[in-house]
């Protein structure tokens, strides 16, 4: 008990002393305290993640923190599909949490970004080990709220739009999953998450019709902090103005939360209440929409940034359709997807920050001979590539192969096949919009003035962060028995 | 007793301009003590009340004026007099920027005395006699700058609550004829032998007392009164005008609709689906004006006749969870509205500024007020873990359970109302907090957080609201057995 809470409660207490303690003054731009604020930060941030892992370790029993009201109880408890969720915040957030030590050198007001940045991972450990439906969507409002002024960080009048908007789009998911919640707990005996299904069955037969409505709503709701078409228009929009760094988190993290938030609701309604009605065909065909049409998207965008983030809207699209076929092996490609895109995708957004950061280079046609000058970085982001299109060694071959077979098990009329031959198409788009990075980089062309080439790779701090994560992802993608094995686990409940 | 405390406010009032204070904290102490005693007799009379009736004045057959102490009351005289001693605390510091304020305090103490007369009242005429009251003694408040402006806003809200009135006094007479008695009695006092056949009309009625006291309550078409008389002193909006008169209305319409028509009456007519419907709309509606206004105070104002129908929604649902739902969010609303305001208010008193737009950058300058009223603004948008979402959670509760499919389109209402709550209170706090990347400090250099006497009330407000949100268990089995009548 003490384990979790305080892996939830120490971040945020520490995002709020930063927040109060480091104040930056209103006249000058730089907090004067730089360094230790930095060094605190980073003693945090391991703290933080020495008591997730010690938390995850020991495998507490569930209990009830206190109750709202007398049957909505605040209760915490670890399972195998919050595990593999909790790993995946852990690993990006301390890395990217390292790398922006150095990013952050060129913003302002660094304290309120690490404040925010701790208070984020609480929250992101407490979404990981909520029990229950209410205390999921307690931290589900509050990590929208705070991460918003990660995506205003600059304070440009782009930024401040961007995180409106943001805004906007996540309560109103929020709102939409809202009202599910009220008839859910009407119609479940506890709101207390399962894997089999909590509706009363006299439930299902007196208005299963609506319920299937109930159900819509909240994907869709839940959805629009996946990036589901059609309320997927914030994500490259708030993205890319955030700072490197927390883009990668919200890329690879973040966004993961509505994910996280769809398995515990297909959960509670049941798959086999789902399982072959009009709330799964429409679902499928919305998620191959957006697998479909992010890949274009991104194929199209010239800078670089924007293009990572329509990537991801893809690449989301990927998971939820594992989601949306509804069986044992599409689930475990999905959540094997979950842990490779999101190792990936942080990987490629700290390297754009990387880039951002020595050249000032944002747009993807000024960037030929990056390669050239930044070698190191360029490598990662070439095999992070590589993972994302799905070439087999790497992490992305294993979960889409897992979404393909278990599309094609499924037996679900026209979308058994239609959906793998969709992925194929997005996967050929997705080396598309990525490869020309690295070829351009690597090969910049005859006329290349190599007189002009100077070494820009940066510093350790930046680098090693992104090695890590790196061979993380090739880790996925050569071992996948492990992973599997954990999901299997979440599979079975 | 009971009449006591009506009556203190009423002197205390009328001799704040009679005794010649020589300096002006003697006059702060002395309404600050009065209000704060009359305050604590209330509660005393509230927690030791016996089911007796107090009988001032008998006209003609079962006319008379009386007061007794049940749930509602309790309730809503509860509220009312633990806010008062607050707002009077807060006005004294915000009244040193106006004139003539011995005329402010006359009023606005006697407000008191008649608010609690309302919330006393045994039966359907005394609540009449002091609604009217309520109207009169308020109008003062609203024209107080004597500006052309305040003078035609008070005219439009006398015009405004007087006509409201004249419908609910249809209402009145329908129950002195059709019912036994216009005492309260929860379920209704119609009585049926003089009903039979006449049912159509009396919904009829029903529907046309309902919205004349949604004048008050502000309900859509009637609403236009209230973003104007926020050119009241801010204590004046912010007390009355979010609590006091407009939950009057709202009080009025339970006692109409639970007390005196009875929900047995009235429930799955269409005179229900009527009331719902406009409250349902009004619910959009308000809301929708609020992000489009600019004037701080104006923008709370149709946040508050939003959230007005939040109340009356569940008041038609008309079942016990739906009027314990109604209670919640008229007592939690209160708090977090008053919260609001007060902080639109400190605003206004130490800046001058009065729109959205000049606010920017002042977060950083005004880190309390701001962050009090960030925290006001989650809880009205109802952020687990503040008030807010207690009470839209047993709202929407009582929909779903009324098996009403009008009512479940009502938590979609709700929902498009908390989405527009987000947006027109968070572009504020983002404004206060994010200015922009070349806001100039320097032009905001002088400003700076108000005094205790303003920030006390402040804080107490938001320490409730987030008590509100995580322990409400015995607020919310109170108001449980109050619409269950076990109180």
């Amino acid at each position: 008990m003490y384990l979790i809470l305080s892996s939830i409660f120490f971040p945020i207490l520490a995002g709020v002393f930063l927040l109060i303690r480091y104040r930056t003054p209103l006249s000058g731009k730089k907090n004067a305290d730089s360094k230790a604020l930095t060094t605190l930060t980073g003693c945090f941030l391991i703290v933080t993640a020495g008591l997730v892992i010690a938390s995850l370790l020991t495998a507490e029993d569930g209990f009830t923190l206190f109750y709202l009201t007398k049957t909505l109880p605040i209760y915490f408890r670890i399972d195998s599909t919050g595990t593999i969720f909790s790993l995946l915040a852990v690993i990006v957030l301390l890395c990217a949490g390292f790398f922006s030590f150095e990013y952050m050198k060129h913003e302002e007001r660094d304290n309120r970004y690490y404040g925010f940045y701790l208070l984020i991972f609480g929250v992101l450990n407490a979404l990981c080990f909520a029990g229950n439906l209410i205390t999921f969507y307690l931290f589900f409002e509050l990590l929208t709220l705070a991460s918003m002024p990660l995506v205003l960080h600059n304070g440009s009048r782009e930024a401040v739009m961007a995180g409106l908007k943001y805004l906007f789009y996540s309560l109103c998911g929020a709102y939409a999953a809202l009202f599910g919640i009220y008839f859910l707990y009407r119609n479940c005996d506890s709101l207390t998450f399962t894997t089999e299904g909590a509706l009363r069955a006299s439930a299902i037969t007196g208005h299963g019709g609506f319920l299937l409505v109930v159900a819509f709503v909240m994907l869709l709701g839940f959805g629009v902090k996946a990036g589901m078409f059609p309320m997927h228009a914030w994500l490259p929009t708030a993205h890319p103005v955030a700072p490197a760094p927390a883009s990668a988190v919200l890329s690879a993290v973040i966004v993961k939360a509505g994910v996280l938030a769809i398995i515990r609701v297909l959960g509670m309604f049941g798959r086999d209440f789902l399982r072959g009605t009009w709330v799964q065909t429409a679902w499928i065909i919305l998620t191959l929409i957006t697998v479909f049409m992010g890949s274009l998207l991104a194929y199209r965008e010239p800078v670089l940034k924007k293009r990572l983030a329509y990537s991801t809207v893809s690449q989301l699209s990927y998971i939820l359709f594992g989601l949306a076929i509804m069986n044992g092996t599409s689930f475990a490609g999905a959540l094997c997807h979950v842990l490779a895109h999101g190792f990936v995708k942080a990987v490629l957004f700290l390297c754009a920050g990387a880039i951002i950061y020595r050249t000032g280079k944002t747009r993807v046609e000024e960037m030929r001979g990056i390669g050239k000058e930044m070698p190191l970085t360029m490598w990662c982001f070439t095999i992070a590539s590589l993972g994302l299109i799905g070439i087999p060694p790497t992490s992305g071959f294993v979960s889409k192969w897992y979404l393909a077979v278990g599309s094609l098990e499924s037996g679900i009329p026209v979308f058994d096949v239609l959906g793998p031959v969709i992925l194929l198409v997005s996967a050929l788009l997705t080396a598309g919009y990525l490869l020309p990075l690295t070829i351009h980089g690597f090969f910049p062309g005859a006329d290349y003035d190599y007189n002009m080439l100077q070494k820009k790779e940066p510093c350790k701090l930046m680098t090693v962060p992104v090695l890590i994560l790196t061979i993380l992802s090739i880790l996925v993608g050569l071992f996948p028995e492990i992973v599997i094995n954990l999901i299997r686990m979440a599979v079975t409940g | 007793m009971i009449i006591l405390v009506i009556l203190i406010p009423f002197i205390t009032g009328i001799l704040v301009p009679i005794i010649p204070f020589r300096k002006r904290w003697h006059k702060e102490v002395f309404l600050e003590t009065a209000v704060v005693l009359n305050s604590i007799l209330v509660w005393y009379l509230l927690l030791h009340h016996s089911d007796s009736t107090f009988l001032l004045a008998h006209f003609t057959g079962n006319l008379n004026i009386s007061f007794r102490v049940d749930g509602m009351s309790m309730v809503f005289a509860g509220l009312v007099s633990a806010l008062w001693p607050f707002a009077t605390l807060y006005a004294f510091e915000y009244m040193t920027k106006e004139e003539h304020e011995n005329v402010f305090f006359l009023f606005y103490t006697l407000t008191y005395g008649v608010t609690l007369g309302i919330a006393l009242a045994a039966n359907l005429l005394t609540m009449y006699f002091f609604y009217e009251l309520l109207t009169l003694v308020t109008v003062p408040l609203v024209m107080h700058t004597l500006t052309r402006e305040a003078v035609l806003a008070s005219r439009k809200y006398l015009y405004y609550s007087l006509g409201g009135a004249a419908f609910a006094f249809l209402g009145l007479i329908m129950v002195i004829v059709y019912g036994s008695t216009t005492d309260f009695i929860l379920g209704g006092v119609l009585d049926p032998a003089k009903t039979a056949g006449k049912t159509d009309v009396l919904l009829l009625i029903y529907v046309m007392a309902f919205m004349g006291f949604g004048v008050k309550a502000a309900v859509c078409p009637f609403n236009s009164w209230l973003p104007q008389a926020g050119v009241a002193p801010t204590p004046v909006t912010a007390l009355l005008h979010a609590v006091a008169v407009v939950k009057s209305g709202a009080f009025a319409i339970i006692r109409l609709t639970y007390y005196s028509f009875g929900t047995d009456f009235l429930k799955g007519t269409w005179a229900q689906d009527v009331v719902m419907a406009v409250v349902m709309f009004t619910i959009v509606y308000g809301c929708s004006r609020a992000v489009k206004e600019t004037h701080i105070k104006r923008r709370l104002a149709y946040s508050t006749i939003s959230n007005l129908s939040y109340i009356l929604f569940g008041v038609v649902i008309m079942t016990p969870l739906g009027l314990a739902g109604a209670l919640t969010h008229l007592v939690f609303h209160a708090v977090m509205k008053i919260s609001s305001f007060f902080c639109a208010g400190a605003i206004m008193h130490q800046t001058d500024r009065h729109y959205v737009h000049e606010l920017n950058g002042l977060g950083y300058k005004m880190p309390r007020v701001f962050g009090i009223f960030t925290i006001s603004a989650l809880a009205l948008m109802g952020v687990p873990g503040l008030a807010g979402f207690v009470s839209k959670w047993n709202l929407a509760g009582a929909a779903v359970k009324s098996n009403n499919p009008l009512a479940w389109g009502g938590i979609a209402c709700l929902l498009v109302s908390a989405l527009l709550t987000a947006i027109y209170m968070l572009t504020i706090v983002v404004r206060a907090f994010f200015p922009g990347k070349d806001f100039d400090y320097g032009t905001i250099s002088d400003i700076c957080d108000p005094n205790w006497k303003m920030l006390l009330p402040l804080f107490i407000f938001t320490v409730f609201i987030i008590l509100f949100g995580v322990y409400s268990q015995p607020v919310v089995d109170f108001f449980m057995r109050v619409a269950t009548g076990a109180v």
